[in-house]
């Protein structure tokens, strides 16, 4: 297999990472603030895709400006979701986690009724190639690479330098005694939810721009996401990171080397074994 | 009966037990007390399977029993009791005596399903063998009740039940009197020196210094996870070392 | 306490015979199929509470589906076997498969079991669509024969040419399935679970093997869903990779909630609801989806004990209300 076959591979796997870590940062922001799975996060990634498809091709907006307002309102949505839904259950688990269900049930559906079971696909707003080096580096996915570096640093900064974000840190690290110490948990939980539907909105929109779009695409983005977090560790957001690009890059790579099957079996089994023998994932704690 | 040699169990760097050596002979009831945090549920975990030591070795009636899972334990007859998760909320008073006597008799999967009549004939044995576990501690009037109903000292009460219902020959009670008013604590003391009178060599973990002085032949005490002392009660109370202990941690003194 | 026995028999006796005659009063095909359906599901969400019963959720029974499904074609397709040694492999094979993977498995708490129970079964999917020389791959398998004959000279002839068959034969195994299930469930090991999912600590303390009767609940439940799958192959002719997935298992778990998952009647009623219901309503079919959803967020929010727990708490809303009234007297 030629260097060039391998280097592009190479950087579709860290587009996919970029995705991956979107999608797993969500989901483990919600977990670690809220303590629960938010299964329907794969829905909320689909609607994301939806809402920029319709927004760019029906409406003709220019696509940054259907990803932002995109990512208002399904962050808004996840707002009114965690104050209508999850608050309730704080402290259940296992009720929200049935909620979460329904929740998928509901979003698929939606999406279903409007657009339709059909696969849609667009043409990317970025369309040609960069060439350095011999070889072809697809526009849109440097902007997914690009895009998903400078979300990930305004993610850091945040948690670290404002006082929002070290409360966010403090009730992931131990919500009783962050409650105790005055932290607004219902604010922090709704921003948690904020956050993460939209990083997960902007994921799907990304990837409506890479490959075609359907109702049922959750779950693809919800297995990865659970994957990343297991591997990186819950409630770590580096962990979330290196992991995504772990699994991104296996996920770009090993077709090329072995058949896709392989690649997808190994990819379960590991998080399998992990989960059994290593819980707290490669970079967690006990 | 019991031999504790070197047990050590460290948490990430956190030393929870160090070095620990204990024997305890079959008809002793022997008290373990120490300051909070010295490391005594620890002891019992470590003793019992729940959790495995970093170091040293658990020894029962000459059998290494170092890092066995729980229930073979229990199967060898040492039965502990716990400060907090000690009931079936759901279940009334009586079925968490009946299920808690599976190891006595031994009911077949098969045999259960089919309710075949050897395994009726178990059932009738289990039942009378509860009733008579609740005639004992006292909660014959309540057998009907959720467990999670019960007020708090009964609850306890409840607990020991249960282990008695596994026949221990060595009982490990944890903290048996927490939370009980005055009354309920001299039964409950009763209780406990009944089981002893009739056989069971009981390790007590206790607060309630007065009580594990009383009940008690020898004490060992533990702090920061390490023994500093063991003996007679009246040893113990005189002990400079042990008396530092609980007024540094802020505790009274025995 | 005779008395209620009896009554209680009386009226399963009687329900019996009602389903027993049932397809004379809907004889048509569609209707029948429904039936069996629910008949199907009835199976599927009370093996899946049994395994809840002991504190664990499984999303594993669609995959246990499939490996039964394929297990029973391939065994009758290459192997010549009966159709019905073929269905009684179908429902061991994955029994088996949950007993190996269950020990391990069953050490993880909580979401973490259900999530290793879902990859399970993505890995058995995607192993079913792509192993091409066993399963036929993505297109799954046609022509899959119907079950062997039950033939008894001179009383019964029955060769399974038409639904009312395979009716009978849903009922059968429905009847044979909750009789063991509840039967289970009653005994001691029915307690021992109940136990261990209240406080497994305690369980352990006692000398019960809360692993061993984890993975025994587990093995159990999953026994039924192989033996469905089988079923429906031999029902269908048809299978493929895709047939129960994880949106499939998903809505069991949506029969047992709805239902009840702490009474036995709970899953039963939730999918004889919930199975004839959509049917019923042909015509809003795009909405059936939603009424689930709908359904199942008022049952979490409002009747967390599913609709088996009704009358309970009719009962003791009534008894509120007398209550008050005698106060007020």
């Amino acid at each position: 297999m030629s260097t060039a076959a391998l280097l592009q591979s190479i950087l579709n796997g860290l587009a996919l990472a970029g995705i991956y870590i979107l999608v797993a940062l969500g989901l483990t922001l919600v977990l670690s603030i809220m303590g629960i799975v938010q299964v329907a996060h794969g829905e909320i990634y689909m609607i994301g895709a939806y809402s920029v498809y319709y927004m760019f091709v029906a409406l003709g907006l220019n696509f940054f400006l259907a990803i932002v307002i995109s990512t208002l309102l399904i962050g808004g949505l996840g707002v009114f979701l965690e104050r209508s839904c999850f608050r309730p259950f704080r402290g259940q688990p296992d009720r929200a986690l049935t909620i979460s269900i329904g929740l998928i049930l509901i979003l698929q559906n939606v999406v279903l009724s409007i657009a339709g079971g059909h696969p849609r696909s667009y043409t990317s707003p970025f369309p040609g190639v960069l060439k350095i080096l011999g070889i072809s580096i697809s526009w849109e996915r440097l902007i997914i690479v690009l895009v998903g570096l400078v979300l990930l640093i305004a993610l850091f900064l945040f948690i670290r330098t404002t006082k929002t974000g070290q409360a966010m840190l403090a009730i992931s690290q131990e919500r009783d005694g962050a409650a105790l110490q005055g932290i607004n948990i219902d604010r922090i939980s709704a921003l948690a939810m904020f956050l993460g539907c939209a990083l997960a909105a902007i994921a799907g929109a990304l990837i409506g721009a890479l490959f075609s779009i359907y109702p049922t695409m959750g779950s693809f983005a919800l297995m990865k996401g659970i994957t990343v977090i297991i591997l990186g560790g819950l409630g770590s957001i580096s962990g979330a990171v290196v992991g995504g690009l772990i699994i991104g890059l296996i996920d770009g790579v090993m077709p090329v080397l072995t058949t896709t099957y392989i690649a997808g079996l190994i990819g379960f089994a590991t998080i399998i074994i992990i989960l059994i023998f290593r819980p707290q994932g490669i970079w967690g704690h006990e | 009966m019991l031999e504790i040699e070197g047990l050590t169990k460290f948490f990430g760097g956190l030393a929870a037990l160090s070095g620990v050596d204990m024997r305890v002979k079959p008809g002793d009831i022997l008290g373990l007390i120490g300051p909070n945090g010295a490391g005594k549920t620890t002891l019992f975990n470590l003793v019992t399977g729940f959790l495995r030591p970093t170091k040293g070795r658990v020894i029962f009636e000459g059998k290494d029993i170092t890092g066995k899972k729980p229930h073979s334990i229990a199967a060898k007859a040492i039965v502990r009791t716990f400060q907090a998760t000690n009931i079936f909320p759901d279940f009334t008073v009586l079925q968490n005596i009946v299920l808690s006597c599976h190891l006595v008799p031994k009911i077949g999967l098969l045999e259960t399903v089919f309710h075949t009549p050897s395994s009726r004939r178990k059932d009738e044995d289990i039942l009378q063998r509860s009733q008579a576990i609740l005639e004992l501690v006292g909660l014959d009037t309540m057998a009907d009740v959720a467990a999670l109903n019960l007020a708090h000292g009964h609850k306890r009460i409840l607990g020991i039940a249960i282990a008695l219902a596994a026949e221990p020959k060595l009982l490990l009670l944890d903290e048996p009197l927490s939370g009980m008013n005055a009354e309920e604590v001299s039964e409950t003391m009763r209780l406990i020196d009944r089981l002893w009178q009739s056989g069971i060599t009981i390790l007590l973990i206790e607060h309630n210094m007065r009580a594990a002085m009383s009940l008690c032949q020898r004490i060992v005490v533990l702090n920061f996870g390490r023994k500093i002392a063991e003996g007679s009660p009246e040893e113990i109370k005189g002990n400079n070392e042990v008396i530092q202990a609980y007024l540094g941690a802020g505790e009274y003194a025995p | 306490m005779n008395k209620r026995i009896m009554i209680s028999l009386l009226s399963y006796g009687i329900l019996i015979v009602c389903i027993c005659f049932l397809p004379f009063f809907f004889p048509g095909p569609y209707h029948l199929h429904v039936l069996i359906l629910t008949m199907m599901n009835i199976i599927l969400a009370s093996s899946l509470r049994l395994i809840n019963l002991s504190g664990q959720l499984s999303l594993a029974h669609g995959g246990m589906m499939t490996i039964g499904a394929y297990t029973s074609t391939l065994l009758v397709m290459k192997l010549g076997f009966s159709s019905w040694l073929a269905l009684l492999m179908a429902g061991f094979f994955p029994a088996v498969i949950a007993c190996l993977v269950g020990f391990p498995f069953v050490r993880l708490k909580g979401i973490y079991f259900a999530i290793v129970t879902i990859f399970l079964g993505e890995m058995i999917v995607l192993t079913a669509g792509q192993w091409r020389s066993l399963t036929g791959g993505s297109s799954g398998i046609f022509n899959i024969p119907r079950p062997n004959p039950l033939v008894i000279p001179g009383i019964v002839n029955i060769t399974f040419s038409s639904k009312v068959d395979f009716y009978y034969l849903a009922f059968v195994l429905m009847l044979i399935s909750l009789l063991i299930l509840y039967a289970v469930e009653n005994s001691r090991i029915g307690l021992t679970l109940r136990g261990i999912q209240q406080t497994d600590s305690l369980a352990e303390s006692v000398g019960i093997n809360t692993a061993g009767f984890k993975v025994l609940a587990f093995t159990i439940g999953c026994f039924f869903p192989g033996l469905i799958g089988g079923f429906y192959s031999q029902y269908i002719s048809a299978i493929n990779p895709d047939t129960f997935g994880f949106l499939f298992t998903i809505y069991l778990l949506v029969y047992m909630t709805v239902g009840g998952a702490e009474r036995f009647i709970g899953p039963i009623l939730g999918a004889f609801i919930l199975t004839i219901f959509p049917e019923v309503t042909r015509p809003l079919k795009a909405f059936v989806p939603f009424f689930f959803a709908a359904v199942l967020m008022v049952v979490i929010f409002f009747m967390p004990e599913g609709i088996a727990g009704l009358p309970e708490r009719l009962h003791k809303a009534i008894r509120k209300l007398l209550e008050k009234k005698t106060n007020h007297a």
